[in-house]
């Protein structure tokens, strides 16, 4: 289907009229909607399987019980922030190839039947189209796939300092 | 073989130092691989580095593997900076001349790419020369527009990779830090053993010394 087929456009202008979930179930899984790494939650290893083997495994290594448990756990934090890079460079904010890609001077026809099939006031059509390629700009100037996941994965910078930093003092100073 | 190292603890100093990255716990050891990576790569890097580590702990063998996935991470922002040249240079064109009016990104960034690689059919490569005689540009004119349009996003890239470094430098301190911890203890076991190898003669002298 081609980036100005009137039914693409029409679906594009109707998701414009949504309000939003209704739903319960609808208005949680919405609250997700801007999670993107989870980096900001406390993280509670210290009942996971992975920090008892970690402890066990540094324990053998002549550290004491603290600096066992303090290496484990910034060890897996160091882990959860890697995860967390990886994910995001690896699904970086699809590019909207419909919005990027579509000509708006040529959809100004289907804008008119869109407001109303019987004729549209001039200015409607031009609001319409100049929110469109309002959305357009903004869309195009994210930039392709390589763009998108450079940016994402950069947001992630301080959260690998902050983990890396923890890492290394609790080696050294175990 | 066992070998005391320190305090009680064994170590199979036998085992080949591909086993020891093995024995490792699999959310440590096993790589996330991009789908075109090889994994047999990442560990023939990993293993070399474990190579200069002289009867490396698991401890140190765990922060040799997040460093050599540092250095996987610095290989693929690499790449990253020459795709978002890339990415650009096609943005460039596909605005370029009259063919602005049918922007097709994804099918002008194909053309170019083969263009580039020398692997463009005749179709693509008049397409290509067509848009820049259009646009009046020449390829180098392109990559430095290009290399104008990505720079705020190459500047990201870069410090992508100067974070890894940093990481590196980090994990490189940590693991010395083990290294010399485990020599100083191994060390201080020597002597110890030294001091009682010597005990024995010594209380034999004593003895000696004293009048019947």
């Amino acid at each position: 289907m081609t980036p100005n087929h009137p039914r693409n456009l029409t679906n594009r202008c109707n998701a414009l009229k949504s309000t939003g979930p209704r739903s319960a179930s609808g208005k949680r899984a919405s609250s997700q909607n801007s999670r993107k790494h989870g980096l900001n939650s406390a993280p509670d290893f210290e009942s996971s399987s992975e920090y008892r083997a970690l402890v066990e495994l540094i324990a053998e290594e002549g550290f004491s019980a603290f600096a066992c448990a303090d290496i484990a756990s910034s060890l897996l934090n160091y882990r959860r922030v890697m995860d967390a890079y990886y994910d995001t460079y690896t699904s970086p904010e699809p590019v909207d190839e419909f919005l990027r890609d579509a000509n708006v001077k040529a959809s100004n026809p289907i804008f008119s039947d869109l407001l109303s099939p019987s004729g549209s006031e001039p200015e409607d059509v031009r609001d319409m189209a100049a929110f469109f390629a309002s959305m357009q700009r903004q869309e195009r100037r994210k930039g392709g796939p390589v763009s998108r996941r450079s940016s994402d994965t950069h947001k992630l910078i301080r959260y690998q300092r902050n983990g890396i930093a923890r890492l290394s003092r609790a080696v050294r100073q175990g | 073989m066992l070998y005391n190292v320190h305090f009680g603890i064994y170590v199979d100093v036998a085992m080949p130092v591909e086993d020891k990255s093995k024995s490792l716990l699999p959310f440590l050891s096993s790589p996330k691989l991009l789908p075109d990576e090889s994994e047999a790569e990442f560990q023939s890097g990993l293993q070399s580095l474990l190579s200069e580590l002289d009867n490396p702990s698991p401890l140190a063998v765990a922060l040799v593997t997040q460093l050599n996935e540092c250095l996987w991470w610095i290989r693929r922002h690499t790449v990253d900076k020459e795709l978002l040249l890339h990415e650009a240079m096609a943005r460039i064109l596909s605005k370029a001349g009259s063919y602005g009016a049918t922007y097709d990104n994804r099918k002008v960034s194909e053309a170019l790419e083969h263009y580039l690689d020398g692997s463009a059919d005749k179709d693509e490569s008049e397409w290509i020369e067509d848009i820049l005689i259009e646009s009046k540009l020449t390829l180098p004119d392109l990559r430095i527009r290009g290399f104008k349009d990505a720079a705020n996003h190459i500047k990201m890239v870069d410090d992508l990779i100067h974070r890894q470094h940093q990481t590196m430098r980090h994990l490189q301190r940590s693991i010395d830090s083990i290294d010399y911890k485990s020599r100083l203890i191994k060390r201080m076991d020597l002597e110890l053993a030294a001091l009682e190898s010597k005990q024995p003669v010594k209380e034999a002298l004593t003895l000696d010394a004293e009048p019947s």
